[in-house]
This record gives structure tokens, C-alpha cells and sequence, in this order.
């Protein structure tokens, strides 16, 4: 009977141990890349490129900026930050997380005003008067929050330099990161929404009904950097890799704009 | 002026208090009916009831605000009826956070009740049957007085889960002050910002207090509802 209780006891520990084995195997060299939610598609093409080539393997994490900055402010194990805006990224650099020699604005977008496509709304001047509130008629923005999301930042400034923000700000659907305000607005939840070009390219349930003029908002761009004292061989080989011209290809074809180096 | 809070803190306090207290409103009669049916009720399917009465429990909170949204939103089929008969709107304001917080919160509540039901000694009922009494009075009189300490357990319950309700209130109805923004998103969007910690930190604190006040409360309602009933 004791021998037994000893045996059954026995048994569990194998199998609690066999289960834990994984965890003990060697991984191979791995890249954690933090990436703003509106570069959720073509970083994650990258990544997919990165992996096919078998030296090591890199994984992305999607969020806003914000969120990122805050995780990585916290010791998040990321080894590469990609900001959508640039105050994140001095924000860390502030704090000393960032290696300020690899940072590099490459990457460049802009915001647009988005509807479903199904809505009677086509095109809208995006110059004062600018008739928001009529043209929600009772629904609401969506929009990135513009606390802290980049693209809601930008979005309120650009609401604020065609003058109807303090109308707006009531009507405003915070989302979380860029990538919830479009799919309220692709689920036709949110009449009109402000998300990046780029989300607008990828979504066949919206349409671009007005482009904000580049000269309400700050330039959009997307500073790219490696986190401070994580650089391994693989991390470099993943960066090298986002300098390239297949890199950049894939970035065009989502939509974003590329400064000259 | 509040020298303590600051008028959005306030608000969200304020707003926090409102939807929790409404949820635990709402939660109480559908909370009361359901306890009853699973606690007294035999019938084919009962299993199956009990298991979707309590999948709020189990699923990740994003995918019930993701339901909800899709059910109740302008375009969702009870939402779409809802705008069009009613001119109701719940996607996006304080309404939808109170819906959000009652789905989330009925099976705590249903357990609760439930349990009290079950723990009433039925020879009372019965009693009062032969005395005369109706089912409903039966029910009024005797059975929901000697729940009364799981009305209360499943209140309190209701209401902290109410006040914690995070993943199904942002995902359903966003993050407005003033409309949908609660003490939880409020401390998510003051950990998300440039010195925010501070602040943050504070309405933590609010948190905690208020579900200390209220499990107080509970505890000595409920110990005074039993002292009562033991008589």
C-alpha cells in the first residue's frame, strides 16, 4: 500500500519533469522586436523573411508606442524598438535604454480621415470649415487615444489645426492602439475614423474619404533603434536586415513613405 | 476645489461607483431567476444552461466585450433593432460599460444565490405550503428572506467585479472620460502616459479602499442577516 502511494508519487514527478523538459532545451538566438501596431504587417513579413533564413529567429510584439516604451522602461527583454512616434524614443533614449548610435528615422506616414466603405460619405475637404460633428451626425471618432497613442496624438493635432477639435473631443472613440480604431470603423461601429495611410491600405472594409495636409500635424516619422546592451549577433543580423533593400521593399508595399538615408 | 483628486479622477471615481452600483441593480433580479431555476429546477439541458450562465467566468473578458460589441453595436443585430425601434445607443457610452460590467458580473452573482437557495431547509417551504400560502408568496416570504446572506455575498461580488471590469469595457465601449472611463481604464491610460505613476498609483489606492469599505459592509449586513434569521 505505502509502496504504492511512493510509486504513484514517483510517476507524477517523472511526468511533472517530462513536462517541464522544454523549458530546459536550448533555444535557438532569438530577436524580440517591439514594433508600433500600425507596422503590425510589414514587420511581421520582415520577420517572417528574417526566420527563413534559418540563423536565428526573430518574434514581434504589437502595441502602441506607448505601451512598448512603458514595457520597455519596465526591463521588457526587447532588443528592438520601433517607435511610431519620435517622443517615445526620446523618452528612452532619455533613460538611457536605447543605443543612440543605431537609431535611424527611416520610416515616414501619414494620417488620413477613414469611413466604411459602405458609407455615403466620399470626400471631404480637409480645410476650415471643416464640418466634423455634422459629418459623425451622432456617432463617434475613432481615433488612437490621443493621450498617448501616437496616431491620436497626431490626430488631435491635426484636428486642432483645422479647428474643430474642442467641438470633436467629446465625440472621440479612444482606442487602445491604431489597430482597434480601424476595426471599429471597418465593423461600421464609428462613422468616420483617424488612423495612419498605411492601416487604411491594408483594410478592404474602409476608404480614405480625406488625406490631412502634412502641414497640420508634426512629420510622422518612425524612429527605428536598438535596445541598450542587448545587442547579440542576431540582433544586428535583424537590424542589418531592416536596412535593406528587401526590408524597404516590404515597407513601400504597405505603404510607408522611406527618408533618403 | 478637491485638493485630493483632480476633476478627472473625480470623474472617473464618480463614474466607477455609478456603473458598479447599476450593475449590481441589474444583476440582482436575472441573478435571482437563474439561481433559482439551477438551484430547484430539474429539466434536459440544465447542464447546458449551467455552462453558459458561467462562460463569462471563463472566457478572457476581450472576447466578451468583442460579443458584445458585435451584438449590441449600431450594427449588431440586437443593436442595430435597438437604434432603429428605440433610438438606444449602448456601443461607446456609460450604458455600455454598465452592460459590459452586468454580463461580467452575473455569474458571480448566480453562484452565490444560488448556493443559499440550496442551503434553505425545503421542510420551511413546504410548511408554509400546507398553510396555505401561494408559490409566489412562498417564494417572497420565506424563501428570498433566508437567502438573504447570498444576496448579499453575491452583491458584493458583483459589485467588485464591477468596479475591477477592465478587458470587455475598453474593447466595447472604448475609453471616454467622462462617459466609459472607470478607475481601471483611467489608471491604464495614467500608466501609459509620461508621469503618470503618481496619479495612478493614487486611484490604485481608491480601489482598494472602496472594495474594502464594501466588503466591510457586506460582512456585517450579512452577519446581522444571519443573526435574524437564526432568530
Amino acid at each position: 500500500m505505502k509502496r504504492k502511494t511512493i510509486l504513484a508519487l514517483l510517476v507524477c514527478c517523472a511526468v511533472w519533469a517530462f513536462g517541464l523538459w522544454p523549458l530546459q532545451a536550448a533555444e535557438p538566438a532569438k530577436v524580440l522586436v517591439f514594433a508600433a501596431a500600425s507596422t503590425t504587417n510589414a514587420v511581421t513579413d520582415i520577420c517572417a523573411l528574417f526566420n527563413s533564413r534559418g540563423t536565428a529567429r526573430a518574434v514581434a510584439s504589437f502595441a502602441s508606442s506607448s505601451t512598448l516604451a512603458k514595457q520597455i522602461e519596465r526591463g521588457a527583454p526587447a532588443d528592438v524598438f520601433i517607435s511610431a512616434n519620435v517622443q517615445w524614443m526620446d523618452y528612452l533614449v532619455e533613460k538611457k535604454l536605447i543605443d543612440p548610435a543605431s537609431r535611424m528615422d527611416m520610416l515616414k506616414n501619414r494620417i488620413v480621415l477613414i469611413a466604411p466603405v459602405s458609407s455615403s460619405i466620399t470626400a471631404v475637404n480637409m480645410a476650415p470649415p471643416f464640418d466634423l460633428p455634422g459629418l459623425l451626425a451622432g456617432g463617434k471618432l475613432a481615433m488612437g487615444d490621443p493621450d498617448h497613442v501616437p496616431a491620436g496624438i497626431y490626430g488631435k493635432k491635426a484636428l486642432m489645426s483645422l479647428g474643430v477639435w474642442p467641438q470633436v473631443e467629446p465625440m472621440v472613440a479612444r482606442a487602445r492602439d491604431v489597430r482597434a480604431a480601424l476595426a471599429w470603423v471597418e465593423r461600421g461601429e464609428c462613422p468616420l475614423g483617424v488612423v495612419y495611410a498605411t492601416d487604411a491600405g491594408i483594410s478592404s472594409g474602409v476608404k480614405v474619404v480625406g488625406r490631412f495636409p502634412e502641414s497640420t500635424h508634426p512629420p510622422i516619422q518612425y524612429p527605428i533603434a536598438l535596445v541598450a546592451g542587448r545587442t547579440t549577433p542576431a540582433v544586428q543580423a535583424f537590424y542589418d536586415l531592416l536596412r535593406s533593400k528587401e526590408a524597404k521593399a516590404i515597407f513601400e508595399k504597405y505603404g510607408f513613405g522611406l527618408t533618403a538615408p | 476645489m478637491n485638493p485630493l483628486f483632480d476633476p478627472a479622477e473625480m470623474e472617473a471615481i464618480r463614474l466607477s461607483l455609478k456603473v458598479a452600483g447599476l450593475a449590481v441593480v441589474v444583476c440582482l433580479p436575472p441573478g435571482v431567476f437563474f439561481a433559482w431555476v439551477l438551484s430547484r429546477l430539474s429539466f434536459p439541458g440544465k447542464t447546458l444552461v449551467d455552462a453558459v450562465v458561467h462562460l463569462p467566468l471563463v472566457l478572457p473578458p476581450v472576447v466578451m466585450g468583442y460579443m458584445l460589441l458585435l451584438l449590441l453595436g449600431r450594427q449588431g443585430l440586437l443593436g442595430g433593432w435597438l437604434d432603429r425601434a428605440l433610438g438606444i445607443h449602448v456601443a461607446f457610452t456609460w450604458k455600455g460599460a454598465v452592460v459590459a460590467a452586468v454580463v461580467m458580473a452575473l455569474p458571480l452573482m448566480i453562484r452565490a444565490v444560488r448556493q443559499s437557495f440550496d442551503e434553505i431547509d425545503r421542510g420551511l417551504e413546504a410548511a408554509a405550503g400546507t398553510l396555505g400560502a401561494g408559490p409566489w408568496r412562498i417564494f417572497a416570504t420565506i424563501t428570498l428572506p433566508l437567502a438573504a446572506p447570498g444576496l448579499l455575498t453575491g452583491s458584493l461580488l458583483a459589485f467588485a467585479r464591477s468596479l475591477g471590469e477592465f478587458g470587455a469595457t475598453i474593447t466595447f465601449v472604448s475609453n471616454i472620460p467622462g462617459e466609459t472611463r472607470t478607475i481601471p481604464l483611467a489608471i491604464y491610460n495614467l500608466t501609459q502616459v509620461r508621469g503618470g505613476e503618481g496619479p495612478a498609483l493614487k486611484l490604485c489606492l481608491v480601489a482598494v479602499a472602496i472594495s474594502i469599505a464594501s466588503l466591510l459592509l457586506s460582512e456585517t449586513l450579512s452577519r446581522r442577516a444571519a443573526k435574524i434569521i437564526r432568530g
